[in-house]
């Protein structure tokens, strides 16, 4: 998953506020242009001026004058309203209708379901709900107007702004309810559809089943894979929701005050005559990022074993991400980017592993954190450290064997001329390539204590949180240990795993996500069927809509000195069949055609700021990917839909004002 | 436009009524209290997309109403009645003129709290009870919850829907629903009322309850402007008329000297034997007057059908003589 650099509240709101006000003002003039232009086709152009000024004049106390009650009876009418249409039904006939059959086709054998149940429930959920929220929105408005029932209510002392308001109101409480209901069932659906359990492949459900792991190869006998260093026996499980896991008989020798690692899974313990204590457990083999629990009730060989219920899939993981990522190079010298490796996408920055011919390459990725503090991590004896990295191979050798990787920590002292510095010694691992591992790095790590000038002061086991990360600074940096070999990261590849949040508080913030969307949705509907008819309000949301998914690519497409031009010349270059990159003849037509090109570009550009940023507001990929949703993002999420809200009441405000109701 | 009136009467929206008087009149050279409504060459001209002229609804209209009149906007369809209202209620807007309600500009929302306003047709929310309607509508005039509970039952009572409050208007009849939508517009307790043709759609006893209620609101102090095609509806209730045509005033003026014929007299007597007409004839003749028509007078045939209603009511299963006999 791609997490963006992601600025936290406090440092967004300054310049989300600014940019908001002056998209406010440049509506506020653009208001007036247009409002003046229609009052000089009707009155003429010296009475217009005053026919403008009293509809401004008359807002403010409009707004002032607004009441809550009022603004209760019509959103309570407009949600009465709203249920008598079958929209709200119809949408939630075809929910039901997809989860009762979606669920024949969502493949659980696959590696990552979980993925796939999340991304299908939020998907289907999020088109219906925004689908619907336009229809109500397009519809509510433009059928009180042509039935007239709109008549007895604006002739009461209703202000135009409640009127808008109060609708979206409304309009919002009907769909926040289906929403919440979609909500509730989705999360179920997934449980229920993820949940399953296994029993052991044997005759009895016992150790009896298991057979003896292949001393000589190591290697599986039912997958192939190598199995754990300590492992003895293995056996595997049923077939279920496609898959089976396997078994492993494993032996763990700790100290005699020591208990094991897990009561549950033991099958026996044995006294060592050094006075160490050898537990037989049976784990089971995690696959695509579930396991289950294993319980052994008895003991020895007729004790029963029991697998339980799924576990692992309902994750929402709390990272500590990196300020910065920066690069060494194999000289040991700093670069923003890392090593280049070709046609690769470009999010992942590679560090070089050295030739054979130099062993120990300087190359590094250098994470640097800040404001790490133990009270971030619920549990600090063992700290989670989760990575995706990715590895390109300069030769291929033994694919089986994967590429070894090193990490360091090293503290960043506030003033290193004359603080020391305490660098750990290096952890080697295996890397998982495309998948996510977790390494867990003990809260004492062996290092030196460093002087400024290079010198050991001291050396042993220091402390992550006391000694290293001290004035909450850490430097990770990551190496490629094998020769020839690349490994790729970016800044969000590698973070600390604070704990988990509770998984159903996760699923709904993202649902929360979906809700912001749609209020946006229901105000434009809303705030345009004001003054357009119900057709052209819908395809006026579409386009905002669409606009506000891909505004990403939208502006980039407005970027000055894009290859081929803007719309105009781009169409010619389409039928005239010219390269983009041939420039066109010099000419009056060629001349007028780019001025035009930059006038739609300029509009185009325009419009991506008054479409909403639809990426801000989409939450789905943390709850594919199992990550929680920070609290800082929820709040910007809020803040920009209440500002749509507040900005398209105030558009509708002055559409409804100054347009007649009868006809 | 009334740039005057308007700063002037958004000063002193909140005040008490009397004192929103004397400062109107303070600031308003030109504001009568006693002018409830007002037009100054009010015009309405109707245009297509592209501001043509389609057509010209209402041309260069000027009235008063004064308070406490019921005033009727007679005319056949399509002569600018319901343009008027709805230029009066800010529903539309003056292609040039202005319409001054108040005192204040018609498009201003703040003069609605003193407005009552029944449309052509009650367009009410069929799916709400009378109940539920009434007290929308309560809640659209800010009134606290038990003031509007109080105001709804009293509404109900008076225009005699107790026992269908509870159910929805989709249900009701025609009549029912011009008495709810009557209802509605009298939520507020308005000094001014707007009604649009009270009586369409009602039968000959509904009219004639509507027709009490009109006057019994009169008498309560109210001014009311109405608006109907049918003569005698604005014969029985108005004070005044106005008589539209194709959008032009024809003509003002009270109803009793509009109606009344000054150069015909009218005889009516009883038991008069044939003998006698004939020496009333030569005395006419005699004068010089002409004798336009000799003949037993008529009541009007709504009078006769409510006859005939009472009449059945009094002694059901009986048949009325009086309709052979006539």
């Amino acid at each position: 998953m791609v997490v963006e650099r992601f600025p936290d509240f406090f440092q967004w709101i300054g310049p989300g506020s600014l940019l908001f006000l002056a998209i406010l003002v440049a509506a506020i003039l653009l208001g007036l242009f247009v409002g003046y232009v229609v009052a000089v086709f009707r009155h003429g152009p010296f009475e217009a001026f005053y026919v403008v000024a009293q509809v401004i004049g008359d807002a403010i106390p409009d707004f002032l004058g607004m009441s809550l009650r009022r603004l209760v009876a019509i959103a309570r009418l407009t949600a009465k309203e709203a249920l008598r249409r079958r929209v709200l039904l119809v949408t939630f006939a075809i929910f039901a209708a997809m989860l009762l059959f979606g669920g024949w086709f969502l493949n659980s054998s696959s590696e990552h379901p979980d993925r796939i149940y999340v991304n299908f429930v939020m998907w289907g959920t999020q088109m219906l709900v925004l689908l619907m929220g336009m229809l109500v929105s397009a519809f509510s408005l433009p059928e009180d107007i042509k039935n007239k029932t709109i008549y007895t209510v604006v002739t009461k002392p209703v202000r135009s702004s409640e009127v808008v308001l109060g609708r979206i109101m409304g309009l919002g409480a009907v769909c926040t309810a289906l929403l919440a209901l979609m909500a509730v069932i989705s999360f179920f659906f997934v449980w229920r559809g993820l949940s399953h359990e296994h029993q052991l492949v044997g005759d009895t459900q016992t150790l009896s089943s298991f057979v003896e792991v292949d001393q000589g190869s190591r290697k599986s006998r039912f997958s192939g894979r190598r199995v754990s260093e300590n492992a003895v026996m293995e056996a595997q499980t049923t077939q279920d929701s496609g898959h089976s896991h396997r078994l492993e008989l494993v032996e763990d020798i700790r100290d005699a005050d020591s208990p094991p690692l897990v009561a549950s899974n033991v099958v026996d313990s044995e006294k060592l005559p050094n006075g160490r204590v050898k537990y037989r457990r049976v784990v089971c083999h995690p696959i695509g990022g579930h396991t289950h629990p294993v319980t052994v009730d008895g003991e020895g060989k007729d004790a029963r074993i029991q697998l339980g219920s799924s576990v692992g899939y309902f994750r929402a993981r709390v990272p500590v991400y990196a300020d910065s990522l920066r690069f060494r190079d194999r000289a040991g010298d700093m670069k923003d980017r890392g090593t280049n490796v070709g046609n690769e996408w470009g999010y992942r920055g590679y560090i070089d592993g050295g030739s054979s011919g130099i062993q120990s390459s300087l190359a590094r990725g250098l994470f640097r954190f800040s404001g790490l503090r133990e009270s971030l991590f619920r549990r600090t004896e063992v700290i989670p450290l989760d990575m995706s990295l990715s590895v390109f191979r300069t030769y291929k050798a033994n694919v089986e064997k994967r590429v070894m990787a090193g990490l360091e920590f090293e503290s960043v002292p506030d003033n290193p001329e004359v603080d020391n510095r305490f660098v750990s010694d290096m952890i080697t691992f295996e890397t998982n390539e495309y998948t996510l591992q977790t390494l867990p790095i003990p809260r004492k790590l062996v290092g030196k204590l460093l002087a400024p000038d290079g010198s050991i002061v001291g050396q042993g086991e220091y402390d992550l949180f006391d000694d290293y990360a001290k004035n909450g600074n850490l430097l990770l940096s990551l190496s490629c240990r094998d020769p020839g070999q690349f490994l790729g990261v970016a800044r969000a590849d590698v973070y600390f795993r604070a704990g988990d949040t509770l998984y159903w508080l996760n699923f709904f913030k993202g649902y929360l996500g979906i809700w912001c969307q749609l209020m946006i949705i229901i105000a434009m509907g809303v705030a345009f069927s004001t003054f357009l008819n119900t057709p052209v309000t819908m395809l006026g949301i579409v386009v905002m809509a669409i606009l506000g998914f891909y505004s990403g690519f939208v502006r980039e497409l407005t970027l000055p000195d894009t290859d081929g031009g803007g719309p105009i010349e781009s169409f010619v270059r389409v039928i005239t069949q010219q390269n983009m990159q041939v420039s066109l003849e010099t000419g009056v037509l060629t001349t007028a055609m780019e001025q035009i090109d930059k006038l739609l570009v300029w509009l185009l550009a325009g419009l991506t700021y008054l479409a909403p940023d639809f990426s801000q507001l989409d939450f789905s990929d943390f709850l594919t990917y199992g990550y929680s949703i920070d609290p800082q993002r929820l709040i910007v999420a809020m803040v920009i839909t209440a500002a749509f809200v507040v900005g398209l009441t105030i558009l509708g405000y002055f559409a409804l004002k100054t347009r007649e109701i009868a006809k | 436009m009334s740039t005057e009136n308007s700063s002037a009467s958004s000063a002193v929206e909140d005040s008490p009524k009397s004192e929103q008087v004397t400062r109107l009149e303070q600031t308003n050279p030109d504001y009568d209290p006693n002018v409830v409504v007002e037009t100054q060459n009010l015009t309405k001209i109707y245009r297509d997309f592209w501001g043509r002229q389609k057509v010209r609804a209402l041309n260069a209209l000027d009235l008063e109403v004064r308070k406490g009149e019921i005033f009727g906007l007679l005319g056949p369809n399509g002569s600018g009645k319901s343009t008027t209202i709805k230029l009066l209620l800010g529903l539309l807007f003056p292609t040039s003129g202005r319409a001054l309600v108040f005192g204040k500009n018609a498009t201003e929302v703040t003069k609605n709290e003193r407005i009552g306003y029944l449309p052509e047709e009650s367009y009410l929310y069929k799916f709400l009870t009378a109940e539920e309607t009434l007290d929308f509508y309560g809640r659209l005039f800010d009134m606290p919850a038990a003031v509007r509970k109080e105001r709804v039952e009293s509404l109900i009572e008076q225009v005699g829907l107790t026992w269908a409050k509870r159910r929805q208007l989709k249900e009701y009849s025609k009549g029912m629903t011009r008495r709810i939508g009557l209802a509605q517009a009298l939520i507020n307790d308005p000094e001014l009322i707007l009604l649009d043709e009270p009586t369409s759609g009602l039968d000959p006893l509904g009219t004639r309850e509507m027709k009490d209620m009109i006057l019994k609101l009169r008498d309560q102090g109210k001014t009311i402007i109405m608006c109907s095609h049918l003569l005698a509806d604005v014969q029985d209730v108005c004070d005044r008329i106005a008589v539209l045509y194709q959008g032009d005033l024809k003509e003002l003026g009270r109803v009793d000297s509009l109606l009344q014929v000054s150069d015909e007299t009218q005889i009516r007597a009883k038991n008069l034997p044939e003998s006698a007409a004939e020496e009333i004839r030569a005395v006419i003749a005699k004068h010089g007057g002409e004798v336009l028509s000799v003949e037993n007078p008529r009541t009007t045939l709504e009078e006769l059908f409510l006859d005939i209603v009472r009449e059945s009511q009094a002694r059901p299963g009986h048949r009325s003589s009086g309709v052979e006999s006539n």
